[in-house]
């Protein structure tokens, strides 16, 4: 059992700097973990806590149930990745793998059974006696892993470990990593600022600002129902568009509403807005949730198209009415569509989000 | 005005004026350098004695009455690389020690680090005069600790063998600030990551220091190997004023040689003759060094 337990962890740099926040989280045995969110918010500091490579200014970190917050890096069984791989440069592949079982006094014959399984998991076979100079960043990037592997440790941590990747390769090694969860299933932390990663890689998503957590929870509850605005603008590509509108009651039915805009508030969201009648708050719209000159939607309202984004598989307009600006992505790429044209939004009225303008926090 | 023109033409604008800004050092360099080592060298060719100045020329006469004296080659040649390899090798070990030791954050570090430096300011010769004090057999504070202690005191610097150690002490107390700072930059240049993975990896200090720290470090310490190496093979200054390379020309290494053969008996022509051997070997110890520690390099990267 390896169930990781963050209890109130806090860390400050110096008298100031208070980088992590009252981080509450457990991680669950064999479970895969994604930390995002933007520059400096502190995702690396809470993993390096968590590897003892940083000390904690207060709370309690658990790894399989004992309290390792005094315990030096080598005596917790994690195994990291680290944003440059930190690969011994003056070492071979193989003894860069060897390493760390080495240090525990492994025989050799067991050394090389671990290596060789470790290689063909990652496909490193022929680069074995290579220094890592010699080899490409995705080849870095697999000795990195395959040095975590070969000690099959309790805990697995990445920092950042696909960041100095080209695009392609990035998307090959996140399948590689995927590939890598199915055949040694290992409690894991990822660290990154990409929410593609974080999506694709987590069973559950840890999104972080400011050292706070804003909200963790399954891919598709961080993406479908984002505690809080930053949430919501952050997980998604491109970015939810957001604006004030107002709310009233019509006829039995709540209206959100601004000038140029108007839309049906949906059964899921009624009670919760009842309180706000005649207040204003913030609506939040996925780009590729509105849809363009439809006739079985409610339409929301019209708007001019300012740039047009032609990608072949799908469309990006960047709109305007009024002083409202909005993104609309998903647009059939066959659509002919010009700048300056007026088009008709609607939206599926279930597909609004909405948010307390003061707290940001979502109301549902 | 036809060699101006010549300058003219075979030199761009740029390249006159960087000769200009090389003159200056070109004319000093030949001054005070190529010039006497030419001197220097044509003397070595000569029998030239302060009470026989008519500078005949012998050959290599003298190179040969260099190569097959005793004193050269049973006592001066042996006691200038001992010196030369026992000065680098301690203060190898413990400057090596000291920029471990200062090369972690701990309080009063910028104090420690200052106090270390003050060797280095001090010149040689005051080094050198301190230790003899400290030394001397009748006012000596080594005799009188010793003597508190109960020891016998010693005539330190009356023996072979323990003025030479004093040399070499003398010589250490200089050269570990600086290899200490040398080495504590080299330290502090190094990537951070590859010892944070291996402190997850569990691996102990000693592994640390033999499979990680060494071999990041090997450029600064092979540098500082081979310029100190050839630097105390050309040692005078603390020898001359400790030992004079006493008692009876038992310490004397090879600078104190060619200077006493030239300066004190007064024969130029060997004397040169000695120099210039000196600096030959020296060129080639200094390159085999070099090639030696430089192959070890470059295998383990
Ligand atoms: N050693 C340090 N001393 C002082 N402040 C630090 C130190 N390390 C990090 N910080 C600060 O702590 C905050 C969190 O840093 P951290 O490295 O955890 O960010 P991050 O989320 O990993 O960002 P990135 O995506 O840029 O890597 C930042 O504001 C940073 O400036
Ligand atoms: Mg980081």
């Amino acid at each position: 059992m390896s169930e990781i337990v963050l209890t109130k962890l806090n860390k400050h740099y110096g008298g100031m700097h208070h980088a992590v926040r009252n981080i509450d989280l457990t991680i669950g045995d064999k479970e895969f973990i994604t930390l995002v969110g933007p520059s400096g918010c502190g995702k690396s500091t809470t993993l390096r806590m968590i590897a003892g490579l940083e000390e904690i200014t207060s709370g309690e970190i658990r790894i399989g149930g004992t309290l390792v917050n005094h315990l030096p890096p080598r005596d917790r069984d994690v195994a990291m990745v680290f944003q440059n791989y930190a690969l011994y440069q003056h070492m071979s592949v193989f003894d860069n793998l060897a390493f760390g079982l080495r240090n525990k006094k492994v025989p050799e014959a067991e050394i090389k059974k671990a290596i060789r399984n470790a290689a063909d998991i990652l496909g490193l076979g022929e680069l074995m006696q290579r220094k890592p100079r010699q080899l490409s960043g995705g080849q870095q990037q697999r000795v990195a892993l395959g040095r975590c592997i070969v000690r099959n440790p309790k805990v697995f941590l990445f920092d950042e470990p696909l960041s100095n990747l080209d695009a392609k390769l990035r998307i090959q090694m996140r399948v590689e990593i995927k590939r890598l969860r199915a055949r040694v299933p290992t409690t894991s932390v990822f660290v990154t600022h990409d929410q593609v990663e974080a999506m694709t890689l987590g069973d559950r998503v840890v999104v972080m600002k400011d050292g706070y957590i804003q909200q963790c929870g399954t891919p598709l509850q961080v993406y479908g129902e984002p505690a809080n605005k930053f949430v919501a603008g952050f997980i998604g590509s491109p970015s939810m568009n957001f604006f004030e509108v107002g709310i009233h009651a019509q006829d039995g039915e709540l209206i959100a509403q601004t000038p140029f805009l108007r839309a049906r508030v949906s059964e899921r969201y009624k009670a919760a807005l009842a309180a706000w009648n005649g207040r204003t708050v913030i609506l939040g719209v996925r780009p590729e949730h509105l849809r363009v000159n439809a006739s079985d939607v409610d339409p929301i309202g019209k708007v001019e198209i300012e740039v047009i984004e032609q990608l072949g598989s799908e469309i990006l307009l960047e709109t305007r009415a009024g002083d409202l600006s909005m993104t609309v992505a998903r647009v059939n790429p066959q659509l002919p569509v010009a700048a300056g044209d007026v088009i008709q939004l609607s939206v599926p009225s279930d597909q609004l989000h909405f948010f307390d303008p003061e707290t940001e926090s979502a109301i549902r | 005005m036809s060699w101006r023109n010549a300058l003219r033409n075979s030199f761009g604008e740029q390249q006159r004026f960087m000769l200009l800004l090389i003159a200056p050092a070109v004319t000093l360099l030949v001054l005070f350098q190529a010039v006497p080592i030419f001197i220097g060298g044509s003397a070595s060719f000569r029998d030239w004695m302060l009470t026989n100045p008519k500078k005949t020329w012998v050959g290599l006469a003298q190179y040969i009455s260099v190569l097959t004296d005793p004193a050269f080659l049973e006592i001066v040649l042996p006691n200038t690389f001992l010196f030369m390899f026992a000065s680098v090798t301690i203060s190898l070990a413990f400057g090596m020690a000291l920029a471990l030791a200062l090369n972690r954050p701990f309080r009063a570090q910028k104090v420690v680090q200052t106090i270390l430096l003050l060797p280095l300011m001090v010149a040689p010769v005051i080094a050198a005069i301190m230790m003899r004090w400290m030394f001397n057999d009748q006012f000596g504070i080594v005799n009188v600790v010793l003597e508190t202690l109960g020891g016998e005191p010693r005539a330190w610097l009356v023996d072979r063998w323990s003025a030479f150690a004093i040399i070499v002490l003398t010589d250490c107390w200089l050269w570990i600030p600086w290899f200490a700072l040398l080495l504590l930059a080299g330290l502090q240049s190094l990537p951070k990551s590859p010892f944070e993975a291996a402190a997850i990896d569990g691996t102990t200090p000693w592994r640390v220091f033999r499979h990680l720290t060494v071999p990041m470090l090997r450029p600064v310490i092979i540098v500082c190997i081979v310029i100190r190496s050839i630097d105390a093979f050309r040692t005078f200054d603390i020898v001359w004023a400790l030992t004079g390379g006493g008692p009876a020309r038992q310490t004397e290494l090879f600078s104190i040689y060619a200077y006493e053969t030239a300066f004190v008996f007064l024969d130029f022509g060997k004397g040169s003759a000695a120099a210039i051997t000196g600096g030959l070997i020296i060129l080639v110890v200094g390159l085999l060094l070099y090639r030696i520690l430089d192959h070890v390099r470059k295998v383990s990267l």
